[in-house]
């Protein structure tokens, strides 16, 4: 197979698809009423809820801060309070990013251009979400005990021995794992931009 | 003519292209759907702002191909041929299983350019001028020239390789 064969393929595949209109007015505009929800709509759908349960939490957390009563509680409330807002802030901000793209003025270099730039701080960000999630379940847990149930844990040991250990390997496994992933995502994004702003 | 009229009439002119489009740009059946609503869906979106440019196709072909763009699933980089055998499929008459394969290889080549690439390989084989290939992607004419000799050797070379 030559590339004039595939003209020629090509060309008799067009004339065929003219043959076998299929749509009708109905349909046509059927489609354009009932819009189906996107792939980006559906995570924005989840990331929102997310978002939400997120706040309500902070919330929780802002409200009940009187309770840490030393400055590591206090430090470990902070810093649960702040992920919990500006995390999905950032993330929905930047789904915002991508929805808003104009598909209609953007030519198509800008439209990858925007749309993988877009992608890699959002993959980016979801990484960065992913480890310090981590920190997060070692920073909460102590958090909602003392609100709870006014336990102090970071005075009870036992539960530190078994907690911080199943946590580190876990951590390097997954971290090790996510790496991966992200590197080989974004790896062949970054030559398409390389490629187009060269 | 009203709004309605003109667009289904367009539609109805250009589904072919919409439906090649959508098999390049997707890995299997359903997705090749969902992404031939959000064309549609999209070009209804912005059809007022299409009375003021000056040529239809290079209307079209763009925010048909911004769209998949912004459809593309990340993970597999080379395609299953659930999308091809949509194209198939749709042949009822005169079914030739030897025009089948070929265009199944045809299609396989294309799926494994890259997303620019596509889009370029896409405008040229439906028979679009540099420069109206230029105007859709955004890249000056010399540009578009380079990249699809670039493009016609990356073919060449995987072709001799099969």
């Amino acid at each position: 197979m030559d590339l004039e064969e595939i003209q020629t393929i090509w060309s008799e595949m067009s004339d065929q698809l003219e043959q076998q209109k299929k749509l009708t007015n109905e349909l046509i505009m059927k489609m354009t009423k009932e819009k189906f929800r996107t792939k980006f709509d559906k995570i924005t759908f989840y990331e929102s809820i997310g978002a939400v349960i997120c706040f309500l939490m902070a919330i929780y957390f802002l409200v009940n801060m009187d309770k840490l009563d030393t400055w590591y509680l206090l430090a470990c409330g902070i810093f649960t309070v702040v992920f919990l807002i500006i995390l999905p802030v950032i993330t929905l901000g930047l789904l915002g990013k991508i929805k808003r793209m104009n598909i209609v003025k953007n030519s198509f270099k800008e439209t990858i251009v925007g749309y993988t730039k877009a992608k890699n701080q959002l993959l980016l960000m979801q990484r960065v979400g992913i480890y310090l999630s981590f920190v997060l379940m070692f920073t909460c847990l102590p958090v909602f005990s003392k609100i709870m149930n006014n336990k102090d844990l970071f005075l009870q040991s036992r539960i530190w021995l078994i907690y911080l250990p199943i946590m580190a390997i876990f951590l390097f496994f997954f971290t090790r794992w996510g790496y991966k992933c992200y590197k080989n995502i974004t790896n062949s994004a970054e030559n398409i931009l390389k490629e187009l702003e060269a | 003519m009203g709004k309605e009229e003109s667009f289904t009439r367009i539609i109805k002119e250009n589904e072919g292209v919409i439906f090649k489009i959508t098999t390049i740009y997707t890995q299997n059946g359903q997705d090749q759907k969902d992404l031939y609503q959000e064309i549609v869906y999209q070009l209804w979106k912005s059809f007022d702002s299409f009375r003021n440019e000056s040529k239809i196709s290079t209307w079209m072909y763009r925010i048909a191909l911004n769209t998949a763009i912004g459809q593309l699933k990340k993970g597999k980089k080379h395609s299953t041929t659930t999308g091809i055998d949509q194209v198939v499929l749709r042949q009822t008459e005169n079914y030739d299983p030897e025009f089948e394969n070929r265009l199944k290889m045809v299609y396989e080549h294309i799926h494994e350019l890259n997303i620019l690439e596509k889009g370029l390989i896409l405008l040229l084989l439906e028979g679009k001028k540099y420069q109206e290939i230029a105007e859709i992607t955004g890249l000056s004419e010399t540009n578009v020239g380079t990249r699809i000799s670039r493009i016609k050797q990356k073919l060449k070379s995987r072709i001799l390789k099969k």
